[in-house]
């Protein structure tokens, strides 16, 4: 235990960029914020303004989100690979500390620490925004930014998107990792060839292609089976009649557990892990 | 006393190429043992394997452990220091402490301290901010504050000018060798590490030539400067390697008569050097 702690204090030396970008990336929110054109529409009534603070929150969150998918993915490619590139991996190997504990870590930092560190950044960015723009804006737009009760509904939405996503995107996190303790170089593209070889193998030879709509389903956005219907486009029926605003319309938690594709990948992430360690404890240098 | 590291029929393979051919050898607790040989000749991949660096075929104990399943374990006892330029650019010597500190069971801080303090070194510098030579000092020093059981250092001073390479020898010798400690070295600069080594182990194409202790060479081997008269005579007693010197020729015996040799010419024990070309050369240079 007190290894894997040292384990992720290294990860946090190392990748400076885990908390540089979403600092970097909410500087620029704000500067937004700060010096943009407040455009900010009428609100009549009571639902418009609930919403518009859910709104607001959800829109910094997803930026957030999308620019941590994209730099947790790099992460999780690059981890292993360094290690081999600039030969360390031949002191980290002279320390007491197992190929799976340190393969099991860099997973844990990119599919469960990364998220959590933008999702601070997202929150303190969305506090330090919804500031600037109720005093810029003034008068009605400053309570529709200050709802408790929306705010705690988002935190709920990020972490259960945050715990999803991290079964979910399993598979192709124990990918990314195996490419990163396997490849002599070139990670980014091995690790997107191959599967773009298989699914163009199947249609050639079998005219099918599942595995194209399996790796479609897996990687587009967030897992569907989490959420409900209508929560992409906001045609969710059930808006008006329900608490306006509520976020509990969108979570779907017993869809996302019982859907046979989350435990398929599971198991497939499983698999691409163990591999991964085991191309650890064998393969030292490039 | 059990042997610490025993390899029986010890085989290393590369696809098609055999880096390891049943090699036979153990080493004693206490020594220092140099493990010589040319390049590609298979000292990394022997050192790979008694690390748990790699996977191999045969029998390989290392302090009572199969390396390559319990490397974690057999890290607790035992060091390495594979090329001196290993530690990662962005870490801070401070944090390269702490994180040993952290981990290893046998690190003793105020060691590495007071090893760092004999240097120019200071805490918040990165590795990539370091020379070559301060570089090995920081992997020296968090290497020797380890009570270690066995050290391995595969080619320790490549890449380092002879003061650093003077030093980093001294160091071993004076700060770090008892008798609790065992040191493998791998290097093929032969001359630098002779007069500290107590065995050695030669090595040739993934086989291991000889494996003796340097009190037994003295026994062992002969080395006669012959004059171009006696040169036939010294032929008969079976020199395995000849040499020739500013007119002399030196004749390399194994287990050669002395008194007869004597005879022949001036009697000398070979250098770790000498020997390491005549065994591997095999017949006339």
């Amino acid at each position: 235990m007190k290894t894997n702690t040292w384990l992720i204090r290294r990860e946090f030396w190392e990748n400076r960029a885990i908390w540089m970008i979403p600092a970097a990336f909410g500087g620029l929110l704000i500067l937004a914020a700060l010096f943009s054109r407040v455009n900010i529409p009428v609100l009549n009534t009571h639902v418009e303004t609930h919403d518009f603070g859910g709104i607001f929150l959800f829109a910094i969150g997803t930026a957030f989100y999308l620019v941590m998918s994209l730099y947790a993915g790099w992460y999780l490619l690059d981890c292993l690979y360094t290690d081999r590139k600039d030969r360390s991996i031949l002191f980290w190997k002279s320390l007491p500390i197992s190929d799976a504990s340190t393969v099991l870590t860099k997973l844990l930092v990119g599919l469960v620490i990364i998220p959590l560190v933008y999702f601070l950044a997202a929150d303190v960015t969305a506090l330090i925004a919804a500031f600037i723009v109720s005093i810029r804006a003034r008068a009605a737009i400053g309570t529709a930014l200050w709802q408790p009760d929306v705010w705690w509904q988002i935190q709920v939405l990020w972490i259960y998107v945050i715990v999803t996503t991290a079964i979910w995107y399993l598979p192709v996190a124990g990918w990314l990792l195996l490419v990163s303790a396997w490849a002599k170089r070139a990670v980014i593209l091995w690790s997107i060839l191959p599967p773009l070889a298989l699914v163009l193998v199947e249609r050639v030879f079998f005219s099918s292609h599942y595995v194209g709509e399996a790796l479609n389903s897996r990687l587009m956005g967030l897992p569907a089976a989490a959420f409900r219907a209508g929560w992409k486009d906001g045609s969710d029926v059930e808006i008006n009649g329900h608490v306006p605003g509520s976020i509990w319309r969108f979570i779907n938690a017993g869809g996302f557990f019982t859907d046979a594709h989350t435990w398929i990948g599971l198991a497939a992430g499983v698999l691409l892990i163990v591999a991964a360690i085991q191309l650890r404890m064998r393969r030292s240098e490039i | 006393m059990a042997a610490l590291i025993e390899a029986k029929d010890l085989t290393k393979k590369y696809g098609a190429h055999v880096a390891l051919d049943r090699a036979n050898f153990t080493i004693e607790a206490g020594r220092i043992v140099g493990l010589i040989g040319p390049n590609g000749a298979g000292k990394t991949s022997a050192l790979r394997a008694i690390l748990g660096l790699t996977d191999y075929e045969g029998q390989l104990t290392v302090l009572g452990r199969e390396p390559f399943r319990d490397r974690t374990a057999l890290m607790n006892e035992c060091c390495f220091i594979a090329d001196v330029a290993v530690l990662p650019s962005w870490l801070r010597v401070d944090h390269a402490i702490d994180f040993v500190a952290g981990v290893h069971p046998r690190f003793r801080r105020d060691r590495a301290m007071a090893l760092l303090a004999k240097t120019q070194i200071t805490g918040r510098r990165r590795m990539r901010e370091l020379s070559k030579g301060m570089k090995t000092q920081v992997h020296l020093a968090l290497t020797m504050a380890i009570d270690a059981k066995l050290l391995v250092l595969d080619e320790p001073t490549l890449g380092l000018d002879i003061l650093a390479r003077r030093s980093f020898y001294d160091a071993l010798v004076n700060d770090y060798m008892d008798e609790s400690r065992t040191i493998l070295i791998t290097t093929h600069q032969v001359e630098e590490v002779e007069n500290l080594l107590t065995d050695i182990i030669f090595i040739d194409r993934g086989r291991i030539v000889m494996d003796t202790s340097i009190e037994d060479v003295a026994q062992r081997f002969t080395a006669v400067s012959v004059s171009s008269a006696h040169l036939d005579a010294a032929r008969i007693e079976k020199p395995f390697y000849e040499r020739q010197i500013l007119g002399k020729v030196v004749l390399y015996y194994e287990n050669g008569d002395a008194q007869k040799l004597a005879q022949l010419g001036e009697l000398h024990t070979p250098s770790v050097a000498d020997l390491f070309v005549a065994k591997l050369s095999g017949g006339t240079a």
